[in-house]
């Protein structure tokens, strides 16, 4: 029945821009990036998934795990190569590191990006699936592995959580997210502080990739669409607050999703444009920002 | 660098490059044509940008409004040329109107979303009604501006130098000072008493013009419209890249960075598809440790930096 | 005296030099290679087989000798499927490279925005992979200026004809399909595609009961093939080449209960079953020559060589591209001359027995005026199937190396 493909199918897709979103909004929150190279990462990383499982006999596991490590090998990349030294140059005004930051990671995106279409060419790839087959949901025939998307997406939001809430660590990043001077006068090491988010984030990152590799396959063509999308539910959820970006996450999955069922699949990402722009206008610190 | 010494030697430079087509293959000529049209897109963002303080990360917006306003009248409708020009423009300076109004109410990143969203929303309607706009693949546009190579880059050179001048003339008048510091402190600025609102609007609006009309003057060059020629981000990249490149807030500098951008893809064309991956990576390492970009040292309008 | 021996050694030194500057000329030319220009998308799996097979064509034929001592190359260019890139390319071709002849692209727009460019620069082109009608039917129409332009590949129209054809045999007897939903890309090429398929598919008897065109840029294919399978058809008839591992992939891990046979131009690659982690079995596409298959004596030996060379079976335009220089080549021989005008005459009378089969080209009183001659004895199509990694041909029956063969979710006719 098409309310129960939609409901599913609604879920997988959510799930999956959830892990994106919930690592843009962190990176941002805690140390006021936006990196537009998101969706570059995401494609290496399922590339890298795809590349390995299909060259070493380590099965989709091993394959994922590759591509979960490349995420988090990109995103220190980013960091080391492109983020850091914008963020302690000598030579860029203080007030517009932002923009070079914006603009620099855009770049290496761009890069990212190249270098993928050129040793793989811009042909999708797929990842192996960790569980192949379908299973019966209320009568609608469903792959298994758009089921475990959504139980690993929540499973890695439940850890996050756990992180956040209960570690040391994971507190520490939070007060970074509201008041980083603070943090430094209680003799906190910013430093450390942004190469655990980093970290964290390449993780969320990898995942996001390897999963969106597995569900529908991802081409260097999709870099900038990915990266558009992780920003445009970030905004609407309200940049920095982790969730808003879950809540957002979802409304962008089912209204694409009601859209490509009830109207037509070709415009299903115009509503959520369309809501963009709303929100932007109206109320632009998003649902649940801060700011 | 003075005023006095400046000008000299730009009227030096532009009468050199007048004169290529009398030592230059049509090839190259092309290149340099395409280079001066982006050159005029990449000094219009300037203005914008280290002028109004405004991050537009979707130039390719208001150029592919242009652009395509002018190619869809040529195409079905038939409208001459100078008529499509027109209309491009101001469709452009309409696009630039939009933006302008959330610009004013947002602050940093917020402004650089719509400015994204406006590229993709564009880019959607397009590849959406691709039975009309011909989609990604595009549309051929009837008339052109001369078959001659030689005409052709002499209309460009033409185009840029004119409205270089303009945009040039604008940034260092006292509007222009206004402007600058409406972008790097908008409430000092208001607190002198200058309409900053007022000032962004009208930063805005030159801006969209000039960006809409050098889109729709490249279409009746390349005779083809496309969405991956005109409305894509890699367009808004490269705008960016070559204004960053040549100097934030020069904006002659940014004219420069586009043909440097332009050649350099040319030079590196025999390493095939990886010369956008140098490409960029040339800016990266520029960005890094050359912010001011090649003008920026000598052009910088005096005053902090 | 020493003003005399002066004026002598510069008298001596002019001579030289001129007899130098005159015999240079004479030296480049007797060396002066014949430059064909191919654009394509190397970066897409369908695009790069063009440039691959024509550096074929191009190795043996320089290897035999060249052309009448002169040896061809093959300029590439990129055009990232962008018309406006294309054109660009084209026109350095011509103007700067100086090339003869071009070989272009494999997608419908682009080849459209070059023709009008070849007729203004009077540069002939052909193209070894774009499908659409209209290319030829510009030719048609205007022939005085368009006759640069060839069409080295079935126009869309014939293309579904052909997949009609295979149709009788397959889905009506073999499958007993009865009911079909047509599924293409929005693009140039299938427009013609989808509507001589509506006509040709009522004519063998299955009844379409639904026409789905999506967008090119898609990714998430489950509402569709949900929609699909509400419709419950017997069949899915495909016109894809833009898309195919992200429809193909999600078509076999939703367990799609439909055969997908059609066209599906990526498919034609031995790189698609690496790309879909084997999704492609049982997929039935249509190909103009397969590397099993001996359409003719030349086909399997290019094929292994192209494989030996680049790792992978050729793409389908590889085929037409390895023979179009071959074409070239020979016109350019009959012609003794690569002017424009006498190339396309040469070319016109073509007879030429490639991989893909016998080639002529149709005149003005065709509408597919310098399109390729179809029908046995001449180009012919072929259906071919992923079967366990390798492509089995299925049809026509006597150039069949293997049976049709499903998976298991696929329900077969009622």
């Amino acid at each position: 029945m098409q309310a129960i493909q939609i409901l599913i199918d609604g879920f997988a897709i959510s799930s999956l821009y959830a892990i994106g979103a919930i690592g843009f909004t962190l990176m941002f929150g805690v140390s006021g990036v936006l990196n537009l190279s998101h969706g570059a990462i995401m494609v290496v990383s399922a590339v890298a998934a795809w590349a390995v499982a299909g060259a070493l006999p380590v099965g989709p596991f091993g394959g994922a795990l590759a591509g979960v490590v490349t995420g988090v090998v990109f995103a220190y990349a980013t960091y080391l190569l492109v983020v850091r030294p914008i963020q302690t140059s000598r030579t860029i005004p203080g007030e517009e590191k932002e923009i070079f930051v914006l603009t620099g990671t855009l770049i290496w995106g761009i890069m990212l990006a190249e270098a993928v279409a050129y040793f793989f060419t811009n042909n999708p790839k797929t990842v192996l699936p960790l569980i192949s087959g379908v299973v019966m949901i209320f009568g609608e025939r469903t792959p298994s592995n758009k089921i475990m998307t959504a139980v690993i997406a929540w499973a890695v939001i439940g850890l996050l959580w756990l992180l956040v809430n209960r570690t040391k660590a994971g507190k520490t990043l939070m007060a970074a997210a509201i008041n980083p001077r603070a943090l430094t006068l209680l003799g906190y090491e910013l430093s450390h502080i942004y190469l655990l988010v980093w970290g964290i984030y390449g993780v969320l990152v990898g995942l996001a990739g390897v999963l969106l590799g597995a569900f529908l396959g991802v081409s260097s063509d999709n870099v900038g669409t990915l990266t558009a999308s992780a920003f445009s539910i970030v905004v609407l959820g309200g940049l920095g607050s982790v969730s808003g970006s879950l809540i957002a996450a979802y409304v962008v999955g089912y209204l694409e999703t009601f859209t490509a069922y009830l109207i037509a699949p070709s415009i299903r990402t115009v509503p959520v444009l369309l809501l963009l722009v709303a929100v932007v206008y109206i109320r632009p610190q998003g649902l649940m920002g801060r700011r | 660098m003075r005023t006095s010494r400046l000008y000299p030697l730009l009227a030096l430079i532009l009468l050199c490059l007048a004169l290529l087509p009398f030592g230059v293959g049509g090839y190259i000529l092309g290149l340099l044509t395409v280079g001066y049209y982006y050159g005029v897109i990449a000094m219009a963002w300037d203005l914008l940008f280290g002028f109004a303080g405004e991050v537009n990360f979707g130039p390719s917006f208001l150029v592919g409004v242009g652009a395509y306003t002018a190619a869809l009248l040529n195409h079905y409708q038939h409208w001459p040329i100078w008529a499509c020009l027109i209309a491009g423009s101001l469709a452009a300076m309409v696009g630039g109107m939009v933006l302008a109004v959330p610009a004013l109410k947002l602050k940093g990143p917020y402004f650089g979303l719509i400015t994204l969203v406006a590229v993709l929303l564009l880019q959607n309607m397009l590849v959406l009604f691709s039975g009309v706009t011909g989609g990604e693949i595009g549309l051929d546009v009837p008339d052109v501006l001369t078959i001659s190579d030689n005409g052709n880059y002499w209309y460009a050179l033409g185009f840029m130098t004119i409205s270089g001048a303009i945009l040039f003339g604008l940034s260092r008048s006292p509007t222009g000072l206004i402007l600058q510091a409406s972008g790097q402190d908008a409430i000092e600025a208001s607190a002198l008493g200058f309409n900053v609102a007022k000032h962004k609007m009208v930063a805005f609006a030159v801006s969209a013009i000039f960006s809409g009309l050098a889109g729709a003057m490249l279409i009746f060059y390349l005779a083809t419209v496309s969405v991956g020629t005109v409305v894509d981000l890699t367009i808004g990249a490269q705008v960016i890249i070559a204004a960053v490149m040549g100097g934030r807030r020069t904006i002659l500098g940014a004219a420069l960075g586009s043909v440097l951008l332009i050649i350099g893809n040319e030079l590196l064309r025999p390493i095939g598809q990886l010369a956008t991956f140098f490409v960029s990576a040339t800016a990266l390492v520029m960005i890094l440790f050359f912010p001011g970009g090649f003008l920026g040292r000598l052009l910088r309008p005096e005053g902090r930096e | 005296m020493k003003e005399i021996s002066h004026s002598k050694r510069r008298a001596t030194l002019l001579a030289s030099v001129l007899a130098g500057a005159l015999a240079l000329p004479l030296a480049a030319q007797a060396a002066d290679p014949i430059k064909i220009g191919v654009i394509a998308e190397t970066s897409a799996i369908s695009g790069v087989a063009i440039p691959n097979g024509a550096k074929l064509a191009a190795e043996e034929i320089n290897k035999a000798g060249g052309i009448n001592g002169r040896m061809i190359e093959i300029v590439e260019y990129d055009d990232h499927n962008s018309a406006a890139d294309a054109v660009r390319a084209f026109q350095r071709a011509g103007n700067q490279d100086k090339v003869v002849a071009v070989i272009a692209s494999y997608v419908s727009e682009v080849v459209l925005a070059l023709q009008p460019w070849s007729a203004r620069m009077k540069l002939p082109m052909i193209t070894p992979g774009a499908a659409s009608d209209v290319i030829t039917q510009r030719v048609h129409d205007d022939y005085a200026n368009q006759k640069y332009v060839f069409h080295g590949y079935l126009a869309s129209t014939q293309i579904a004809d052909a997949v009609c054809e295979a149709g009788k045999d397959i889905l009506v007897t073999q499958m007993k399909v009865k009911t079909a939903v047509v599924m293409s890309e929005d693009a140039a090429w299938t427009v013609p595609l989808d509507e001589e398929y509506l006509k040709c598919l009522s004519g063998i008897g299955i009844k379409v009961v639904d026409h789905i065109r999506l967008s090119p840029d898609t990714t998430d294919f489950t509402p569709i093939f949900n929609k699909v399978e509400g419709l419950k058809p017997d069949v899915i008839v495909t016109g894809i080449s833009h898309v195919g591992v992200q429809p193909t992939v999600q078509w076999q891990q939703q367990q799609v209960p439909m055969a997908m046979f059609g066209v599906s131009s990526q498919a034609s690659s031995s790189t698609f079953w690496k790309d879909t982690n084997g999704a492609a079995e049982g997929v039935v596409f249509n190909m103009v020559s397969a590397p099993d298959v001996a359409s003719t004596p030349k086909t399997i030996p290019f094929a292994q060589a192209y494989e030996k060379k680049y790792g992978i079976t050729p793409g389908y335009a590889g085929y037409t591209a390895y023979d179009d220089v071959y074409m070239y080549a020979d016109a350019i021989k009959r012609a003794g001359s690569t002017e424009p005008d006498k190339l396309v005459a040469a070319m016109e009378k073509t007879d030429w027995v490639g991989t893909i089969g016998r080639i002529q080209f149709l005149g003005q009183d065709s509408k597919f005026t310098h399109g390729m001659k179809i029908g046995p004895g001449f180009v012919s199509g072929l259906m071919v199937q992923w079967q366990g990694g390798k492509t089995v041909t299925v049809w026509p029956a006597d150039a069949a190396t293997g049976k049709l063969r499903f998976p298991a979710n696929i329900k077969l006719g009622n």
